[in-house]
């Protein structure tokens, strides 16, 4: 052992000698949370021009049901009635299955089968809309019109039901997490009291897991209210369709309707322009869309607090007989409520391989489409890959920023106010974002239809995806890590640097993925924005004026038109490709997930 | 020669209530110093007010001077970090190999030639007596060290950026006797040379290797809470 330490002196840092200061970091980190606050001012700002201009006639707009541009009559309440009665007959279909379907697959099945199967449903919840509008076509609106003898079979109840087929993998794989989340002490606490397994579940495992199968829902009610696409499909689109007395009621969903998302992504918002009453009338549908979310969102990530358990006294013992019988009915009805999400996996994959078997010829991935008759998807491929990574490039920085923001200050107000404003924009329906971009900067700003434009309106579905994810493991780094870093005298800036983004990138990477999957699925933003049906180039050459053609804007033109089966076949050979491409950028985002969520990092 | 580290009457609080104090010593160099006290008294928060790490929602008041210089609560910074230097107790390894580890505080804080920055680290891994064990796989990962070796590594780490105190909180308390054995020759060598303030809860190893022993009992408000042996 050397003493010459016993002369030396301590080191005196300052802030010359230090290397890598790092002090950009907060420059980085302070843009992208104020990127989540821009992106959130601008929609709102955009729609507060049409609000604030004061011809919004607000008791007309939710009073009355009849809405006609032409004599300037502007009533939404019959979309609001179409909106309110699609989402609960999406619920009703969607939760009590979609609960039941998670508790069978995080409490009854062996791991060996759960864990594929969760794959599965979280697949399926990564599925474009747009798909399951196709199905809605193919399937439920022949249905309709079997059953209730309406032309077409475009209803109200149609909506409901392919809302509900859509968001059914949502509950499932929300539900699945929070209850997988509850440690296992507390089933061995409950089972080795004598507690059958149907009163384990609801003592010790549901109370449990509560907030976040509530949460669940949220979701799932934030998606089936923000969805233009699917709905638009199926729902038949008239206007001022409002029942009067209970037996009207129940013949109205049958009928077709109107829902406030569909009438956001027809035709009228072209048609309205930039200012005028018509406009401002549905800038005052779109901020009416956009508070019903917010509200759901926003309920959905508070309330851990009121998780009280209920108290239930039985009134009587039950014998030890009827207890099994309890058990078993219970194991049979979760067990056969999985039975749907599965009929659904395999019916799905069995309609794309079937119908979709146009994409197992190579030349349809690697040539031009010629109009609806035929030819293949190269340029939309090309177009969709373009947007997507585009808004990639443009995510990442400001979406890792922001949450490692909001992880490193895990528990202040200002954070806890931009986890909020982030989880709010990830729950904009992406009608809006569109209509935003078509007035913002296809309008205001000249682009014309640019797959710029494009990107940008995809990047707040991105952004809030890559945050939460990063700020949730950043809030997972162990605390006497940070701790050891900064008493060896590391700034904060350094800590953040060395430390904090190289334990949080996996988690920044698998959002990213997760985001693209969402992104690149996504019709309503490049209805107005990015997209035409055909007559652009494979990759533009400009930004002005430079359109693409993508899968899922491709896929709803074609599938618009459900009466030439050559446009069918090739809108279900898109749809193959499309959802290739989101299960690739799933499956990346779950192996990553997997590979990182065991490794040890300290101790 | 000034004290180190110099506190009178500090306290450190939450919203309501007082929790550790009013506490009042002062560190020599090269002097040993043993804080003790029941579980429970905060003499791990007593280390973390000298280095400005509390937790969220405490606060600390009263005199502190570290090197001559007065630092107001909030005030502590990166660089009086590195100069007074804590050691947790749990041993927190970072990712990457055991040199890495030995480098991590030093390449933060030391413009330097990375020669110069290794050959300090290797000191470093010497005056922890960590040396003869692992001069042969510097480059192996730190997680593959064992837990008594962790510690050492935590305090070599410390060690290299040739801090003025060393402020250690329980450094024996997660290790088995032999490995607790080692640990403690580590600090009895750096007896005379460092400062070094050493929380313990084990009366005997304070005994041990210490010159001046602080006591630290629950707060009370009439009786006085510190007792200098």
């Amino acid at each position: 052992m050397s003493t010459s330490t016993l002369t030396r002196q301590p080191i005196t840092p300052d802030p010359d000698t230090r290397p890598h200061p790092s002090k950009w970091i907060w420059g980085w980190l302070y843009a992208g949370a104020s990127s989540v606050a821009a992106l959130l001012l601008v929609l709102v700002g955009y729609l507060g021009t049409g609000v604030g201009s004061g011809e919004v006639d607000w008791p007309t707009l939710l009073t009355e049901s009849a809405w006609s541009p032409a004599s300037s009559v502007y009533g939404g309440l019959a979309m609001i009635y179409g909106t309110a009665v699609v989402c609960v007959l999406a619920l009703v279909l969607a939760v009590p299955v979609g609960w039941a379907a998670a508790v069978a697959l995080s409490e009854y099945l062996p791991p060996r089968v759960a864990r594929p199967l969760r794959l599965c449903v979280e697949l399926l919840a990564a599925v474009p809309s747009i798909v399951y509008g196709l199905i809605g076509i193919i399937v439920i609106r022949p249905v309709i019109a079997r059953l209730a003898d309406v032309p077409g079979g475009d209803s109200l109840v149609a909506a409901g039901i392919v809302l509900a087929v859509m968001i059914t993998p949502t509950i499932v794989a929300v539900s699945v997490d929070a209850l997988a989340a509850v440690p296992d002490r507390y089933r061995e606490a409950a089972f080795s009291l004598g507690l059958t397994r149907r009163e384990v579940i609801r003592s010790a495992v549901l109370p449990l897991a509560r907030s976040g199968m509530r949460a669940a829902v949220l979701l799932g009610m934030a998606r089936a209210l923000g969805e233009a696409i699917a709905v638009f499909l199926v729902v038949g689109r008239a206007d001022g369709r409002l029942p009067t007395s209970f037996g009207s009621f129940l013949d109205s969903l049958v009928h077709p309707g109107q829902t406030l998302t569909t009438k956001l992504a027809g035709p009228e918002p072209v048609l309205a322009g930039t200012s005028g009453p018509h406009f401002a009338a549905l800038c005052g549908l779109g901020f009416i869309l956009l508070a019903l979310v917010a509200a759901a969102t926003f309920w959905g990530t508070r309330g851990q607090r009121h998780s009280t358990t209920a108290k239930r006294t039985p009134r009587y013992r039950a014998s030890p007989r009827m207890r099994a019988q309890r058990d078993q009915l219970a194991k049979t009805l979760r067990l056969g409520a999985l039975l749907l999400p599965s009929v659904l996996l395999v019916g799905m994959l069995a309609l794309l391989v079937t119908r979709g078997s146009n994409a197992f010829h190579p030349s349809f991935w690697f040539t031009s489409a010629t109009g609806a008759a035929g030819g293949g998807v190269r340029d939309q491929i090309a177009g969709t890959l373009l947007l997507v990574v585009t808004t990639g490039l443009l995510s990442l920085p400001l979406g890792f920023g922001a949450g490692i923001l909001i992880g490193v200050h895990a528990s202040t107000r200002t954070a806890r106010l931009l986890q909020t404003l982030t989880v709010v924009l990830g729950g904009v329906p992406t009608i809006l974002l569109g209509l935003a971009g078509f007035v913002i900067l296809s309008t205001a700003m000249g682009w014309g239809r640019s797959w710029l434009a494009g990107a940008i309106v995809l990047v707040p579905v991105v952004v809030p995806v890559i945050a939460l994810s990063t700020a949730a493991r950043v809030r997972s780094l162990p605390s006497e890590l940070k701790e050891s870093a900064l008493s060896l005298g590391l700034t904060r800036a350094q800590l953040i640097r060395s430390v904090v983004v190289p334990y949080a990138w996996p988690a920044t990477v698998t959002g990213l993925l997760l985001g693209l999957a969402r992104a690149a699925g996504e019709t309503a933003p490049l209805l107005f924005t990015a997209t035409v049906f055909f007559g652009a180039p494979t990759l533009p050459s400009g930004i002005v004026e430079s359109p693409v053609q993508a899968l899922p804007t491709h896929i709803f033109t074609l599938s618009q038109d459900s009466g030439d089966p050559q446009a069918v076949a090739q809108a279900w050979g898109s749809a193959m490709v499309l959802v290739l491409i989101t299960a690739v950028l799933l499956s990346a985002a779950v192996a990553l997930r997997n590979r990182f969520e065991g490794e040890r990092w300290t101790t | 020669m000034d004290n180190i580290i110099t506190v009178r009457h500090l306290r450190v609080h939450s919203r309501d209530k007082t929790l550790v104090g009013p506490v009042s010593f002062s560190l020599e160099p090269g002097s040993t110093t043993g804080l003790c006290g029941p579980s429970g008294a905060g003499k791990s928060t007593v280390l973390r007010a000298l280095v400005d790490l509390l937790p969220n929602g405490l606060t600390r008041d009263g005199d502190l001077q570290v090197l001559g210089r007065t630092i107001a609560p909030g005030k502590g910074d990166a660089n009086l970090r590195a100069k007074v230097v804590l050691v947790p107790q749990t041993p927190v390894v970072f990712g990457g190999s055991i040199l890495d580890n030995a480098l991590f505080g030093l390449r933060h804080v030391l413009r330097a030639p990375r020669k110069v920055l290794r050959e300090r680290a290797e000191q470093a891994l010497h005056e922890a007596g960590l040396w003869k064990e692992v001069s042969d796989r510097l480059d192996a990962p730190a997680h593959t060290l064992s837990v008594g070796q962790r510690q050492r590594l935590c305090l070599a780490r410390a060690l290299a950026l040739e801090p003025a105190a060393l402020l250690l909180d329980e450094p024996t308390s997660a290790l088995d006797e032999q490995s607790r054995d080692t640990v403690e020759k580590t600090i009895a060598a750096l007896h005379g040379r460092r400062a070094v303030l050493l929380v313990s809860h084990d009366p005997a190893q304070v005994e041990r290797l210490c010159d001046t022993i602080i006591r630290l009992d629950q707060p009370t408000a009439t009786s006085p809470t510190v007792t200098v042996s």
